[in-house]
């Protein structure tokens, strides 16, 4: 037998509380009499029996039962058969790293799990599913128990978030699709409610935790080399602590800090003036439940020499940019683009110009064409004025807009979600977007050349958007899960996990996208090397005290489900108040729940 | 200010009323009680033969004319009387309350005693309280002392435990002329209590009459049925009883029965007994009751 709604039975423990209205009845109400000469020989002297007599009626343990089948019934029963085909999703995601007195949670999880496929019936199947990345099956043909026991085994959790799912419905339609008896979850989630299909197992209990949740290293500007990186700890407890962070650069400690982190607060501290070296860590030293987000890594950011692919008819405007420090400049005409080589650029300048498909670098497009994917220029016009924009914004910053007129100018009208930095009356004049990490910048107006003092408000915009995309090039590193673009990829390509395993690269491969756990990724390129920083991004994941519940409100169950079930609940209902009646034909009189019944009866 | 149930009315069918008594005292005035002395009543008690100085008055000429012989006539002589009206004071006189029970059992006393003033007679009250406790009024006389008897009943202030055959004692012991008395009390004490006290009084050539007094509350008492820690009024002990319909009619059982040995009791050595429920109409009891059990003439 189990029960649907266990959490009621807990309602057991009140029972004895029946006792305290007979015990208050039963102490003896004191009533002076003229003389207890002849009550004294039935009487009981009071010095005898101090406590009384406790003299439970039978209405009490008929009070009793009835009290106790309310109770099972509302925690509903039902009687169960041993299932034979049966569903066990394993919550592998990053929390269930988490160690429970040494012992990851996941270890408990697949304890859970064998512990449910050892109960399984003679020649009964498993299916055996992960839910991160996304929820999948393990092996697609159903597994007998000694399998699933070893797939069990086998199963990791990964340096990911758990994925926004409604488990309540995912559970019932696996259940209903795949005409499972039963699904069981198992997760250190707590659930709320079960279903007749589906049951969760929770493992774990809440902990304190902290964990680095943010670490960047940039430069304070493109021209300046000074390195500077900053790191957000995190505590999930309700006390406050005191802890080291130390930065390290490619293994070895560079710098370290005290931080004191409040409760339930995030510091932030910052460590300058350290060698540049390809890849960082930070690492907080914390013996906490979660050991996973005590590290956070990064890559060194962008170099600081700029390398613009620039595609344009008029390569004069696009050689003005060498003037300025650290930038250098390949020009090509239209027709070459596509044959050049484009890895290596941070940045494609498209000048009157634009690609069919916008490329895997960032891109600037200047007055495009009318067949541009992104906007689309309008009728041209001339000395534009600018009548909004976006602030603040590294697009923005510093320009005297009322200074700045491009003398010709065509509006352009967005074709996707973007934004609009600068707008005219007659339509936007810059418009920024992002896609898959990529930023692209279409502009209505040519800020080129690169004239300094002599066109300040256009130096100043074409400075800013050099910055803008300078700053994209992104040292923060990116989520787990995120896939790492790989471009062109030559024969004899290897991308090293942070595990050190090596993954052959195809050059099918556009890109590589089991980056499931933290760490740096190293791709190989013939001699030279780029690294990629992963780190888990779900803060969720690393406060361990309340995880979100799992809500099972109970969707219908299947025709299959009800074989295996049968709820008595209602009987047990039905038995209550059959014994309420009974109760109420014993005493008439009675009061609700027969609590303040008095027998009044002889007090007339 | 009599309390109510002294209506004019009332007093008026009192005065007609006389105490009777089973045996003769000696009086100290001329009243309307018999007295073994002979006497100048109008009651005929026995001839004697004449003696010189007898008053020619007395004698009998019918017996002369038949047998020449002189006899004197001689008559009984009535003296008044003197009543002791003992009321129980003890805190049981209070329950439930003393409205309901002292009171009336006071006003029986007072009906008695006006009674008594009515006809001329003496009366003095009694307070029965512990065992040498208790205080005693002075004789009243006429009927105009009847306030005083009201004041001295009203002044009582209940409490104790009433030891019966001391509390007499102590009583009689200042007692000097014989004469009528009446105990009024609720007699729930056991019968090694009453009997030697009822027994004290005999001794004393009182002629007896025992009054017994009980609330509509100690015939049928009105608890809940359930447990009850019952406080005894006077000993504040306390037993421990389970209240019920079953146990309700094991207490009646049990209070009749003590009843009848009362009355018993005081059949067997020539007590008048009566039972007064004080819920009951005074003058009912009064006219009705007490003529019956010979209290009155």
């Amino acid at each position: 037998m189990e029960f649907l709604n266990p959490t009621a039975l807990l309602g057991l423990l009140a029972l004895p509380l029946l006792l305290v209205p007979y015990l208050i009845r039963k102490k003896p109400r004191r009533l002076v009499f003229s003389s207890l000469l002849l009550f004294m020989e039935a009487g009981i002297p009071a010095s005898g029996r101090p406590w009384g007599r406790i003299n439970l009626p039978p209405i009490f343990f008929l009070q009793l039962l009835l009290l106790a089948l309310l109770i099972l019934a509302i925690s509903e029963p039902v009687f169960s058969v041993r299932p034979t085909n049966i569903a066990i999703v394993l919550d592998n995601s990053a929390s269930m790293q988490a160690l429970e007195d040494g012992k990851p949670r996941l270890s408990l999880a697949k304890e859970s799990a064998s512990s449910v496929i050892g109960e399984l019936g003679a020649g009964g199947t498993v299916d055996l599913y992960v839910t991160t990345p996304r929820l999948t099956k393990v092996r697609v043909a159903p597994l007998d128990p000694v399998e699933a026991k070893a797939a069990v085994g086998a199963i990791t959790a990964l340096d990911l978030g758990d994925p926004s799912i409604d488990y309540d419905n995912v559970l019932s339609q696996l259940a209903r699709e795949r005409r499972y008896e039963r699904v069981y979850f198992v997760t250190d989630h707590p659930a709320r409610g079960q279903t007749p299909t589906s049951r969760v197992i929770t493992v774990g209990r809440a902990q304190h935790n902290l964990a680095v949740t943010g670490f960047e290293i940039h430069r304070a500007s493109l021209v300046n080399a000074r390195l500077e990186a900053s790191a957000k700890i995190a505590n999930f407890s309700d006390r406050d602590e005191k802890i080291k962070v130390v930065l390290k650069g490619s293994g070895t400690t560079l710098a370290s800090r005290q931080v004191a982190v409040g409760a339930d607060k995030t510091a932030s501290v910052s460590f300058e003036e350290f060698a540049e070296q390809p890849s960082y860590e930070v690492a907080i030293e914390a013996g906490d439940a979660l050991p996973l987000d005590n590290h956070r890594f990064a890559v060194a950011p962008a170099s600081r020499h700029l390398q613009i692919l620039a595609v344009t008819p008029r390569p004069q405007a696009m050689m003005s940019l060498k003037s300025i420090p650290g930038i250098s400049v390949d020009v090509v005409s239209p027709a070459e683009y596509e044959k050049s080589e484009r890895t290596g650029y941070g940045l494609e300048i498209f000048h009157f110009s634009a690609p069919a498909v916008p490329p895997q670098n960032p891109a600037l497009f200047i007055l495009p064409p009318g067949s541009h994917s992104l906007a689309k220029p309008g009728a041209p016009i001339s000395n534009a004025a600018v009548s909004g924009w976006r602030e603040p914004h590294t697009l923005t910053r510093y320009i005297n807009f009322s200074l700045l007129r491009p003398t010709y100018a065509r509006p352009l009208k967005p074709q996707s979600a973007g934004d609009v930095v600068i707008e005219s009356p007659n339509g936007a004049l810059a418009f920024a977007t992002e896609r898959q990490g990529v930023r692209y910048l279409t502009l209505g107006f040519d800020p080129l050349p690169f004239l300094g003092r002599e066109n300040l408000p256009m130096s100043i915009f074409t400075l800013n958007f050099i910055d803008w995309f300078f700053e994209s090039g992104g040292s923060s590193g990116q989520a787990t899960g995120e896939p790492i673009r790989l471009g062109s990829v030559q024969p004899g390509d290897v991308l090293t996990t942070p595990a050190g395993g090596q993954v052959s690269l195809k050059p099918e491969f556009g890109y590589f996208s089991a980056t499931f756990y933290q760490g740096i990724y190293r791709r190989g390129r013939g001699g030279k090397s780029e690294l990629y920083a992963r780190n888990l991004q779900d803060t969720n994941e690393s406060d361990l005290r309340a995880p979100a519940p799992i809500e099972l409100r109970g969707t219908a169950p299947n025709s299959s489900s009800a074989s295996v079930l049968f709820s008595f609940w209602p009987y047990l209902l039905a038995a209550s108040l059959l014994l309420l009646l009974i109760e109420w034909f014993i005493t008439p009189r009675m009061a609700f729940f027969g609590f303040g019944r008095r027998r009044l009866s002889g007090a007339a | 200010m009599l309390p109510e149930p002294f209506t004019p009315d009332f007093l008026t069918q009192l005065e007609t009323l006389r105490l009777r008594t089973r045996k003769e005292f000696l009086g100290g005035h001329t009243g309307s009680y018999s007295s073994p002395r002979r006497g100048t009543s109008l009651e005929f008690a026995d001839y004697r033969k004449y003696s010189p100085g007898d008053d020619l008055r007395y004698l009998d000429w019918g017996i002369y004319a038949r047998t020449d012989r002189l006899y004197v006539k001689i008559f009984r002589e009535e003296v008044d009387l003197f009543a002791y009206i003992f009321i129980d004071a003890s805190a049981s006189m209070g329950f439930p309350s003393r409205e309901k029970k002292f009171s009336p059992a006071s006003h029986v006393a007072l009906a008695l005693a006006y009674v008594i003033l009515a006809n001329h007679d003496h009366v003095k009250l009694h307070l029965l309280q512990g065992q040498t406790n208790g205080s005693a009024s002075q004789f009243y006389r006429g009927r105009r002392r009847m306030a005083d008897c009201m004041d001295f009943a009203t002044s009582a202030v209940l409490g104790g435990s009433l030891d019966l055959a001391p509390a007499l004692g102590e009583h009689l012991k200042r007692l000097r002329r014989p004469g009528k008395a009446i105990l009024i009390s609720d007699f729930l004490m056991p019968a090694a209590a009453y009997q030697p006290g009822l027994n004290l009084l005999r001794s004393f050539n009182l002629d007896i009459a025992a009054i017994q007094i009980l609330s509509r509350e100690e015939v049928e008492p009105a608890f809940p049925n359930g447990s009850l820690a019952l406080v005894d009024s006077e000993t504040q002990g306390e037993i421990r009883y389970q209240w019920n319909s079953a146990s309700r009619g094991d207490y009646q059982t049990r209070l009749a029965h003590h009843n009848l040995e009362i009355r018993s009791f005081c059949h067997q050595i020539g007590i008048h007994y009566s039972l007064y429920v004080t819920d009951r109409d005074l003058s009912d009891f009064v006219f009705a009751t007490l003529p019956a059990i010979g209290l009155f003439k």
